[in-house]
């Protein structure tokens, strides 16, 4: 699995504030969910690409995410083409078959449909690296704490993130001692050997890390985890103009999005 | 595990604090601010972390799948019986830091981090016992597959047989409900096995469910696919709970024989 | 006749995958029987070289070969019948829910006879001294019992060389005594015996050759004797001979190198007869 990490230092999306970057992700989500209709759909695509281009950032995790979902966007596609109750009849496939709701021509609303519905994946799909590729891990978080998620939950997750290492580290360490202990990853994909080299991975890696629990717990209580005094953050984040502009911006589109959908544009 | 039970930190022996009168309950306030749901904020730190290294590593090779079924599957079938319902918070934040990190793996877009949640929501609160809840959360996770159009399709009531439908049992039935949760709290040796692979059960199924439910709305997929790929999904989702059996059985037995906290006996008390 | 070469390094380099060039241009001949302490700081490459001997790591540039065969396109698992490698946290290697079972696991990775395995496990519960342990759980052994079983896993697969990362790190002295002793033990057997180690008077009892390494390069190489005596040079690589050495020194020994208590003791008493008369009221060491 590849990952995805902060590509992009010196952007206008990367001045942007962390919340006003999760705002437009969430608007962009919202919206693409409440549009069946291709043309929409790919207006937000564009405007996804654009933050994109606008961004700098690589077009490599692009491709390598299309291959990623390329088969499930195939499922999709076939799905809606075939089956999608059509009336406008554009291709002549075979006689109805009844059994399975296929209806024996290929129509102009199931392609229209299941593109749509592709494009709908891949700016779902997109729009989170986005943010990611634009945005530190610190100033994320503290994003998420400035949008009031609760504290303790923030506590989880930085912690989490500060405990990634040397957990990755000791995973890195047993899969080496499972090496030595005679299991070969390598053994043509035997299905049995890569279910034993799960679960003797997943074994000690849970109980080595519950052990250590212990010294994290001491460590947090003489911190004074949970001392009711205003918190202070060594990052601080500010709006600028600019996130005021892209907010009022998000804001106004979200509003147009819902105010057409419920004219009953957009759909079929 | 009470707070008074704890070995005693440098906090609380030296009450660095003002008013000396009222030390020791400021202490205790303190460290119950320290738990959610009965479980201690660094069990819960430590629990995302493990997720989320889970997360990056394939884990079944389930033709078709390549990559895209993680060792998370395993930590989101076992998470509730382990940390009791405060499983739900420390996969969502495990999820939502994963989801950052490695975002091709959550077919359910944004929002795929909830379906981790409910895995660890209805399999902790069967395990802690509130079985009202888990089933209230069981029967909202069922309905909503229900609730889409999509799903009054021919054969579309078959998805959450396999599983959900069979949890959702388990959790209402007192009798089955006490053999389970009474099977893993005292580690019967011969009935654990049983009892784990039906906590798992209940674990993943709340997880694929909420999955599918989400991806029908996103993706308005119809019978024509969900139908004939029922099998398919149903051997995968039985490997997923078989290897999650394997490794909660190790879990529990271990965490038992270390003499470290575990959510079974902490519920004991 | 000198003993033949185990393992033999020719060139090795490796790069981590972040860039990191951990080991340069070592070149290196273990030899049947050896005992061979590496020392060095964190850092220095130690364990990175180490786990080139049974293919964990493959040297980026330069050749490694074990008996005679290329590390390169071998598989660990083959390799880990020639040279087994012990952890330092012992907790990393165990997962099975009994001693024997953690025991038999890797002959039954190896597809080795049910009923071959069946002795060996037998043999090595016997041999380490676990015999009445065989149906704990690892989790519910002490420390020293897990180290010992991590050994006995190793011990398991019959391989003729030992790799022991830090084995007595985190430990106490009991503790430190008695994984000393079982590694004494194996090298009495025959057995080729590499430790990492940070415990100087560990190097100066036990080995029979202390290479030193520092940031990537070996530095010293030699008898404990030979190293120990450079006690400026290996200041300058932030290290220090054992207490008793430093103290020979200090009380104008010069022409050889004191490396344990006894010996210290003997030298004494040729020294000040009068004011030492024996050494048996001093512990055991
Ligand atoms: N997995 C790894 N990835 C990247 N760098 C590493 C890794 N392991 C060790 N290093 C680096 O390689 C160097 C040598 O490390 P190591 O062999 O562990 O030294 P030692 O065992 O002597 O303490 C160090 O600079 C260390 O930071
Ligand atoms: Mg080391």
């Amino acid at each position: 699995m590849f990952s995805v990490s902060l590509k992009s230092r010196n952007s206008p999306l990367q001045k942007l504030d962390g919340r006003t970057k999760l705002i437009f992700l969430a608007v962009i989500f919202i919206l693409v969910l409440l549009f069946t209709d291709l043309l929409y759909i790919t207006a937000l695509l564009a405007l996804v690409l654009a933050a994109w281009f606008i961004a700098k950032l690589p077009t490599q995790p692009l491709k390598e995410m299309l291959q990623f979902f390329v088969w499930i966007a195939v499922i999709i596609l076939v799905v809606q083409v075939f089956f999608y109750p059509g009336t406008t009849n554009l291709v002549h496939i075979s006689k109805p078959v009844p059994a399975i709701g296929f209806s024996g021509y290929l129509t102009l609303e199931g392609i229209l449909f299941g593109l749509a519905m592709v494009l709908r994946l891949v700016v779902i799909m997109i729009v989170a690296p986005l943010m990611v590729m634009t945005t530190p891990l610190p100033e994320l978080m503290l994003a998420l704490v400035k949008l009031k998620i609760p504290y303790k939950f923030a506590f989880i997750m930085t912690t989490a993130l500060s405990l990634l290492p040397s957990i990755q580290n000791r995973s890195a360490i047993i899969q080496q001692a499972q090496l030595c202990r005679g299991i070969s990853y390598d053994s043509g994909g035997k299905f049995i050997t890569k279910l034993k080299a799960s679960v003797s991975l997943l074994i000690p890696l849970i109980l080595g890390a519950f052990r250590d629990s212990q010294t994290l717990e001491v460590a947090m209580n003489s911190r004074a985890f949970g001392a009711p005094i205003k918190r202070t953050f060594l990052l601080e984040s500010r709006f600028t103009p600019v996130d005021i502009l892209v907010i009022a911006g998000t804001f106004t589109l979200l509003t147009v999005g819902v105010m057409l959908r419920i004219r009953g544009f957009g759909v079929y | 595990m009470t707070d008074q039970e704890q070995p005693k930190t440098e906090l609380e022996s030296s009450t660095p604090l003002e008013q000396p009168g009222s030390t020791v309950t400021q202490v205790r306030t303190y460290k119950a601010k320290g738990r959610i749901a009965g479980m201690s904020i660094a069990v819960l730190a430590i629990w995302a972390a493990l997720y989320i290294v889970a997360s990056a590593i394939p884990a079944l090779p389930v033709p078709g799948m390549a990559g895209m079924i993680t060792l998370n599957a395993i930590m989101t079938a076992i998470s509730g019986m382990i940390l009791g319902p405060a499983a739900a918070i420390a996969n969502a934040a495990g999820g939502i830091v994963s989801m950052i990190l490695f975002p091709y793996g959550f077919s359910a877009g944004p929002l795929g981090f909830l379906t981790v949640t409910m895995g660890g929501l209805v399999a902790g609160l069967f395990m802690a016992n509130k079985w009202v809840p888990a089933a209230i959360a069981e029967i909202l996770i069922i309905g909503s597959w229900f609730v889409n159009p999509q799903s009054w399709q021919t054969g579309m009531w078959m998805v959450p047989l396999p599983y959900s439908a069979i949890a959702l049992l388990v959790i209402v039935i007192k009798p089955v409900r006490d053999w389970v949760r009474n099977a893993i709290i005292t580690q019967n040796k011969k009935t654990m096995w049983l009892a784990v692979f039906v906590m798992c059960m209940i674990g993943h199924a709340a997880e694929f469910l909420t999955t599918n439910t989400m991806v029908n709305w996103m993706f308005n997929l119809t019978w024509q696919y969900w139908v004939p790929t029922l099998p398919y999904w149903i051997m995968v989702d039985t490997v997923v709970i078989l290897a999650s059996t394997i490794v909660g059985v190790g879990v529990l037995v271990g965490l038992k024989k270390a003499r470290l906290p575990l959510f079974p006996t902490t519920l004991e008390k | 006749m000198p003993e033949p070469v185990v393992i033999q390094c020719r060139e090795v380099s490796f790069l981590y995958p972040n860039g990191v060039q951990a080991i340069h241009n070592i070149s290196l001949s273990i030899y049947r029987g050896d005992y061979i302490a590496f020392v060095g700081q964190n850092g220095s490459g130690k364990t990175t070289l180490v786990k080139h001997f049974n293919g964990l790591l493959k040297p980026s540039t330069g050749s490694v070969t074990v008996f005679g065969e290329e590390t390169r396109d071998k598989k660990v698992s083959y390799l880990s019948r020639k040279v087994g490698y012990v952890f330092q946290n012992p907790d990393d290697m165990l997962f099975s829910s009994n001693v024997a079972d953690e025991i038999a696991y890797g002959p039954r990775m190896l597809k080795v006879d049910p009923e071959l395995v069946e002795a060996k496990v037998e043999s090595i519960l016997q041999e380490l001294d676990l015999k009445n342990l065989r149906d704990t759980h690892p989790f519910a052994l002490s420390l020293g019992d897990r180290q010992r079983l991590a050994v006995a896993c190793a011990l398991s697969l019959d391989p003729e060389v030992f790799v022991f990362d830090e084995p007595t790190t985190g430990q106490d002295f009991f503790g430190s005594q008695s994984i000393m002793g079982l590694i004494d033990e194996l090298h009495q057997k025959g057995k080729t015996v590499i430790i990492i180690t940070h415990d100087m008077p560990i190097v100066a009892e036990h080995a029979q050759r202390v290479i030193v390494m520092n940031k990537g390069e070996i530095a010293l190489e030699g008898s404990p004797q030979e190293v120990f005596s450079q006690v400026e040079k290996l200041q300058s690589l932030s290290l220090k001979a054992p207490q008793v050495t430093l103290l020979a020194r200090a009380l104008g020994e010069s022409s050889r190198t004191i490396l344990h208590i006894p010996e210290m003791v003997d030298w004494l008493q040729a020294r000040f007869p009068v004011t030492i008369k024996s050494g048996e009221e001093l512990p055991h060491v």
